[in-house]
């Protein structure tokens, strides 16, 4: 009898298990089918494209197009490296040292301003992005990295101040406070002691940034024109007269992704690793 | 080396009173422990002192100078914090070394610094590990060598032992009043714990809701508490608080408790106080008031024999071999020198004329 109940117990179990794994596969095969589908493209020739077998002889010529004459992807690679990198290296230090003002100090309409930084994202980016147009086209900035730097700067900062606050309040303030009696100035505080402690959150806030300004469309179509178009804008090129070119925009998608995928592994092994171990307690 | 005063400081949190106008004055080279519940404001005035929390007002003096403008850095202080505050990413000897880096000093002289003050609290094998890789005493002993590294003018310890289990409590303790002894730096200790108060000050400061109640002595702390609440909070276990009448030098309690107290002026409510090693404990009519046991603990150096006289119950120290059955009546002999008499009203001492 108590034996029938625990092997009845156990199939439910088994059977359980096998409905969590089939939801997981279908899940899984959701997302990862297009990223496949986009790999597979970006290596087949233009005949075998709208063919459905999986079977086909893979060449490199698509990627060996895209950087070539007329496309020259390399010069729009370069200018979401360029945008993406300065916007990061820009942004990651302000927001630091802004996240560390909400999380420590008191200050009045703490709360309020909080709120409005993160407020100025829920207005939506095609509102602002003809007033934005005006702009740098008045300030001849238009078709120049600096100017994507900005808006990318408006858009990711909020964000990081956000991410970074909630890292740092996890972070105990008493090394902070020795650091303070033992000599330090609040900057070498946060440099010696507050960066160290909170490293992996810095480093996830800056691959979240970079990812956003890396994938970011709109603004980029809107501001650029030759000289500074990024990744993003530049696979619209393959959209031609002659038809949407299917395999070298599967070719320019991979190129997109591989950072995302990289940054993502980084992340990933830094997300677990705590720092605080044996600063307190 | 300096002194510390306080000058009528209080801090508030919007309503909150955390420190009500205090004044305190710590001599130079003073072991001084402000002693107290949490929440009494104890930790409170030490972060003030130290500069991490600024005083709603009043002034903070060390070695005569106004310091409340002062940012930490600059009052010449060494502060060890209860959960250590150790800098995770930094090697022992890193973490003993940063205020010698944030004063320029560097190379073998810094080294060799290191090395002696890891030396006093004996860690110097230990140097090139990292804080998670130690023990909780261990912790503590980076911390205190932090501290002494560069010879500060106040010592600030917030609560250094109550994160160590008991055992490495008592030696750590040990250590603490050793160097202090050593360096003779003036050192403001905060704890809740009566015996680190009582082992380690020269004087203790005993706080309740933000206010000093009694500024004194070990000795005096225990012997003459000035109110209910230092009578009540010193000591382990608790003196004995009767509540009852006094009048004529006499004070009286329901159940036959009757005690001379060579008080001659007060008359009215009263509480008296015995500390229970003061209390003997008497075959049933051979002592000052008749009781029937309650309870009989033995704590190993000791028994503790609780005994009911009316609503009220006693604790007397008995000698460890003391035995007897709960229920049995005895008498209790009062060391009739050292009862203590409280005005119930406004809980002060009365001292005997």
């Amino acid at each position: 009898m108590k034996t029938d109940r625990a092997t009845a117990a156990r199939r439910r179990r088994l059977i359980m298990r096998a409905v969590e794994s089939a939801i997981l596969l279908l899940v899984l095969f959701l997302i990862l089918f297009p990223i496949l589908w986009m790999a597979l493209t970006s290596f087949k020739r233009p005949v075998d494209l709208f063919d459905l077998t999986l079977v086909f002889t893979p060449t490199l010529d698509n990627f060996r197009t895209i950087f070539a004459a007329p496309w020259n992807i390399g010069q729009t690679l370069l200018n979401s490296t360029i945008v993406a990198g300065l916007t990061v290296a820009i942004s990651i230090p302000f927001s630091t040292l802004a996240a560390y003002a909400f999380s420590r100090f008191e200050m009045r309409f703490k709360h309020a301003l909080f709120f409005t930084i993160l407020a100025t994202q829920f207005i939506p980016a095609v509102v602002v992005v003809l007033p934005f147009y005006l702009l740098f086209r008045d300030l001849g900035l238009l078709d120049t990295h600096f100017a994507l730097v900005i808006v990318n700067l408006a858009i990711v900062t909020p964000f990081a101040v956000w991410m970074l606050k909630g890292f740092l309040d996890a972070v105990p303030t008493e090394s902070e406070e020795a650091a303070l009696v033992d000599g330090a100035t609040r900057l070498r505080v946060i440099l010696d002691i507050v960066v160290p402690m909170v490293w992996p959150g810095v480093l996830v806030t800056a691959v979240f940034c970079f990812i956003l300004t890396w994938n970011e469309f709109l603004f980029a179509l809107i501001l650029t024109r030759d000289d500074a178009v990024t990744l993003p804008v530049g696979i619209t090129r393959f959209r031609t007269e002659r038809g949407d070119l299917w395999e070298l925009i599967a070719a320019a998608g991979i190129l997109i992704s591989i950072p995302m995928f990289l940054l993502a592994s980084v992340i990933q092994r830094h997300f677990v690793r705590g720092m605080t171990g044996g600063a307190v307690k | 080396m300096a002194d510390v005063a306080l000058r009528r400081v209080s801090k508030n949190w919007g309503s909150f009173v955390a420190v009500r106008d205090q004044s305190l004055e710590i001599r130079d080279g003073e072991f001084m422990v402000l002693l107290g519940p949490s929440g009494c404001g104890k930790t409170t005035t030490m972060r003030m002192i130290a500069g991490l929390e600024e005083p709603s007002s009043g002034d903070i003096l060390i070695g005569g100078q106004r310091v409340n403008d002062l940012p930490p850095r600059d009052r010449d202080i060494a502060m060890v914090f209860q959960s250590y505050g150790l800098y995770p990413h930094m090697t022992v000897a890193e973490n003993i070394g940063y205020p010698l880096k944030l004063r320029g000093i560097k190379g073998a002289e810094r080294d060799a610094r290191v090395r002696a003050a890891a030396a006093k609290v004996e860690l110097e094998p230990l140097l090139a590990r990292r804080p998670k890789e130690l023990s909780g005493g261990q912790r503590q002993r980076v911390a205190l060598a932090r501290a002494i590294i560069r010879r500060p003018t106040v010592f600030l310890m917030d609560e250094p032992l109550s994160n160590l289990d008991a055992k490495l409590r008592v030696s750590t303790r040990a250590e603490i009043k050793h160097l202090q002894h050593e360096l003779g730096v003036t050192t403001v200790y905060v704890t809740h714990d009566q015996i680190e108060a009582m082992t380690l000050a020269h004087r203790v400061a005993v706080m309740n809701h933000g206010e000093i109640r009694q500024l004194a002595t070990p000795e005096v702390i225990y012997d003459r508490p000035a109110d209910l609440f230092v009578a009540g909070f010193i000591g382990s276990p608790p003196m004995n608080l009767v509540a009852g009448t006094h009048e004529e030098g006499v004070f009286t309690a329901p159940g036959g408790l009757r005690a001379v107290t060579r008080v001659a002026r007060h008359a009215g409510r009263a509480v008296l106080g015995i500390r229970p090693e003061d209390v003997t404990v008497a075959p049933a009519g051979a002592g000052d008031v008749d009781a029937a046991i309650y309870a009989v603990e033995l704590t190993g150096d000791a028994v503790l024999v609780t005994v009911r006289i009316g609503e009220a119950r006693l604790i007397a120290k008995a000698d460890r071999t003391w035995r007897a059955e709960p229920g049995s009546a005895v008498a209790l002999r009062f060391d009739a020198t050292r009862l203590h008499l409280f005005d119930a009203d406004t809980t002060k001492r009365l001292n005997p004329e």
